[in-house]
């Protein structure tokens, strides 16, 4: 296992049996372009044509919490020089590190994946949109050692967690505001500008470099025949390595934070709280078992600090985060909140109001954001059963608030 | 089978005129937006999605039996 620790803010690198994604990291600055065709290969040169074959014989899924089928969506779009290859670098969840790791340190993996895709789709409209200005200026560099890639554009992304919704980043990159549309648009079909758009989370790109480089079966060495390769996590609170880790798929989720006992939020603030218990690092296992690999943030609360006023800080969080447009995201995520936040200061709260409100937020909304922020709250009122029952007797549990979740003061 | 009434949640402004024209079969939540049921004839969507002034709903045909529309 190789740790890296970063200064700047974000937390300690560090690979996990697998060593793919994150080869040649290091603490500062980017893997250049010399060593970084040394430690994966040269780009092969039939990898654009093999690329659909490639991506589904290696059954890649999209990475930036969906989970969605590359392979449907490469067949999707029709090639053409009109076609836009749009990487989605905004990372707007303030607990993932994982995308600005890879473009801060590994930029030209996410290049390589950006380079092939284009070429695939016979395009050269292609955009890296970021809004973290370290990773933007490690692609800028990378890109002026490259001679395959002049026509990879990097733009500023809004830093908004909706804002970095497929269908929000379409709508900033046609000069509209970031937010999603009222109708359920495909981008594949109608993306930016009305152009067929290939559009993906950085990590997808960067697994797309990688088997671009190493072909399909340099890629499945590791990982499950289900989900061949690996995949990166960003680690938080009490675990015992905190920061992006590249896990091979197939991994117990109770290694990677300390026991099988462990209740463990996975998947972020769109995801959901659970027991560690036999849960393992693979997408449709995951989601067979009710639960969500999202973009791959899995944290587990220290005793010290109290639940209740933890997950209430996301609730207001997740609330303010509403792009505004429709009335059930807007009041439900607010009152919400107020449940919550009321719940944490020993406040009367009626829990059946509460979980009747999580119920009419559900799937009343434009985007994914009121069944993301209801999945992660109701999950935590069932983990955390114990805390809220002691709450709601008005005494509290004693214990402060630490503020372990961030909530994007920190970024 | 019933006809499916999809609600444009960025359009929806909550004017309510859906639940006061059909009270059966449209109620409003705490907020003041719409809950649709599911046991619409044909005609009943027809006038709702008529009758909304922020042209927020639309009528979609019913699912088959494999969820199809």
């Amino acid at each position: 296992m190789t740790v890296l620790t970063c200064p700047s803010g974000p937390p300690a690198v560090l690979t996990w049996g697998a060593d793919a994604l994150l080869s040649g990291a290091r603490d500062t600055g980017h893997v250049p372009l010399v060593e970084h065709e040394l430690l994966h290969g040269a780009l092969r040169a039939d990898a654009a044509r093999t690329l659909a074959a490639d991506v589904a014989s290696v059954r890649l899924l999209g990475r930036g919490g969906a989970a969605f089928p590359v392979a449907t969506k490469l067949a999707g779009v029709a090639p053409g020089s009109d076609v836009r290859v749009v990487v989605n670098g905004s990372e707007g969840e303030p607990a993932s590190w994982k995308d600005r790791v890879l473009m801060r340190r590994v930029p030209h993996l996410v290049l390589d994946g950006v380079v092939v895709v284009a070429e695939a789709l016979r395009t050269t409209h292609a955009v890296v949109a970021v809004h973290d200005p370290q990773a933007a200026a490690a692609l800028r560099a990378a890109l002026v050692e490259r001679t395959d890639a002049h026509h990879v554009r990097v733009v500023d992304a809004a830093g908004t967690f909706v804002g970095g919704e497929a269908r929000s980043l379409v709508n900033r990159l046609s000069g509209s505001a970031p937010v999603p549309g009222g109708r359920r648009t495909l981008p594949t079909v109608h993306g930016v500008d009305g152009h067929p758009t290939f559009l993906s989370n950085v990590e997808t790109f960067a697994q797309l470099g990688l088997l671009g480089r190493r072909g399909p079966a340099g890629f499945a060495s590791v990982g499950t025949l289900d989900e061949p390769g690996s995949t990166l996590a960003t680690l938080l609170g009490d675990v015992p390595h905190p920061g992006v880790v590249e896990v091979p798929h197939g991994r117990r989720v109770a290694d990677l934070v300390g026991g099988a006992d462990r209740t463990v939020l996975l998947g972020g603030y769109h995801g959901r709280w659970t027991k560690a218990g036999d849960l393992l690092v693979d997408r449709a296992a995951l989601r067979a078992r009710g639960a969500t690999w999202g973009a791959g943030v899995v944290a587990v609360l220290p005793g010290a600090t109290c639940p209740v006023g933890e997950v209430a800080r996301v609730a207001r969080w997740l609330a303010g985060e509403s792009a505004g447009q429709c009335g059930p995201c807007v009041f439900g995520l607010d009152s919400l909140a107020s449940d919550v936040e009321g719940l944490a200061a020993n406040a009367p709260v009626d829990l059946s109001r509460l979980s009747r409100r999580l119920g009419l937020v559900r799937g009343r909304g434009a985007c994914a954001h009121p069944d993301g922020a209801v999945g992660f709250l109701a999950s935590a009122l069932t983990a955390f059963a114990d805390d809220v029952a002691v709450h709601a007797t008005g005494r509290g549990c004693g214990r402060p608030t630490l503020g372990v979740l961030p909530t994007g003061a920190e970024r | 089978m019933s006809p499916r009434v999809l609600v444009d949640w960025t359009r929806c402004d909550g004017h309510g005129l859906c639940a006061a024209l059909l009270p059966e079969q449209v109620t409003l939540d705490e907020w003041g937006f719409p809950v649709v049921g599911d046991d619409l004839t044909e005609r009943q969507a027809r006038q709702l999605a008529q009758a909304c002034p922020a042209l927020a709903l639309r009528v979609l045909p019913a699912l088959d039996r494999s969820g199809r529309s």
